[in-house]
């Protein structure tokens, strides 16, 4: 697995986006088992106790949940899964507006050209 | 928890710790940072009882050193201290010989993590290499606590990627572990808390995710607003 991460966010709050991220594309899937917080670490080049605490992170916001004596797994909860895929998209216009609004574009014409870039993406 | 406690010693009549406080946890791994000559070394030896302090006190778990503090800490010094001539199994018989806590499992886990053979010899090894035999040395004994001097210095961005894998894995454990550095680089995300040196004090102890998470800075934004102020 290869995450690069940056230096002035904290890491755990990195390693819930990634899990986020994975989940709202679908390479991780409702039921899911997740790897052991060692494993995790090894892999993504972490500290265990920063794993750990990413892992705490996500059961509070209920993404992963954890029988006793068994591995952690992804939440079966539609409710909470369909969140994740609407807070990233919301992050990523956050992000966008951001850049374009110094810019002053009226809104029918972003739009427009939102429409036609991202159209044209797809089907490449 | 080891407990640094307000140390001082002087080096004839230069003061080489001067009242120097921190503490590093178990299960944590604690990074002294500071330039050569900022008393990072000598910390360490500190605490491994090695020089003698002339004030201030350290504890580990609550006790003041001794010598059955040697049953829960090791030091890893920042040069391999084997024979040239010895092979890497003769180094690890000789250890194994050495400590009663050696612990001869761990210590081939760590041979296979670094795919290196036992058959070689310590004067064949390349620098990077012999960093990995000295860390495999040490950390193959079974102890609580382990202070490493150095341990990402003057070796390669592979063998550094390496021993960086190892603090990440299983094979650490849940010892608390202090390393001493002068440039954090690529070591960023792995310690658990920094502590700053300069001119044998701790300007800052700071535990890396509360930083990034309160203040958004990162361990080298911290550095230059303490070092270069």
């Amino acid at each position: 697995m290869n995450v690069t991460f940056n230096n002035r966010d904290p890491v755990y709050l990195q390693v819930v986006r990634y899990f986020k991220e994975q989940i709202a594309t679908g390479s991780i899937i409702a039921g899911q088992e997740v790897p052991s917080r060692r494993e995790i670490a090894a892999s993504l080049k972490i500290n265990p106790n920063t794993a750990q605490r990413a892992y705490k992170e996500m059961e509070e916001q209920g993404l992963i949940y954890t029988e006793r004596n068994h591995p952690s797994r992804i939440t079966t909860d539609q409710k909470i899964l369909n969140s994740v895929r609407e807070e990233l998209i919301l992050q990523a216009i956050d992000t966008f507006l951001e850049s374009v609004k110094p810019i002053n574009v009226p809104v029918d014409e972003l739009l427009a050209l939102v429409k036609e870039k991202y159209v044209a993406n797809i089907e490449e | 928890m080891i407990e640094v406690k307000n140390i001082s010693k002087k080096f004839g009549r230069k003061k080489v710790l001067d009242g120097l406080s921190f503490q590093a946890n178990k299960g944590e791994i604690t990074c002294l940072i500071g330039i050569n000559g900022s008393g990072k070394t000598t910390t360490l030896k500190a605490i491994m009882a090695l020089t003698p302090i002339s004030e201030g006190q350290i504890l580990i778990d609550e006790s003041p050193i001794s010598k059955s503090s040697y049953e829960k800490v090791t030091f890893i010094p920042d040069t391999i201290t084997m024979l040239p001539n010895m092979t890497i199994k003769e180094s690890m018989m000789f250890m194994r010989d050495f400590y009663t806590n050696w612990n001869a499992d761990r210590a081939s886990q760590l041979l296979s993590f670094f795919k290196l053979d036992e058959n070689t010899r310590i004067s064949e090894l390349s620098k990077g290499n012999a960093a990995k035999i000295n860390l495999l040395l040490g950390l193959s004994i079974d102890v609580d606590y382990v202070l490493m001097d150095e341990p990402f210095s003057g070796i390669d961005m592979f063998s550094r990627e390496q021993i960086a894998d190892v603090f990440n894995s299983h094979l650490i454990e849940d010892r608390g572990v202090i390393i001493t550095t002068h440039e954090i680089g690529d070591i960023e995300h792995l310690i658990d808390k920094a502590v700053l040196l300069e001119n044998g004090k701790v300007l800052k102890e700071f535990n890396t995710e509360e930083i990034r998470m309160q203040e958004g800075k990162s361990v080298v934004d911290v550095m230059r607003e303490v070092f270069l102020r």
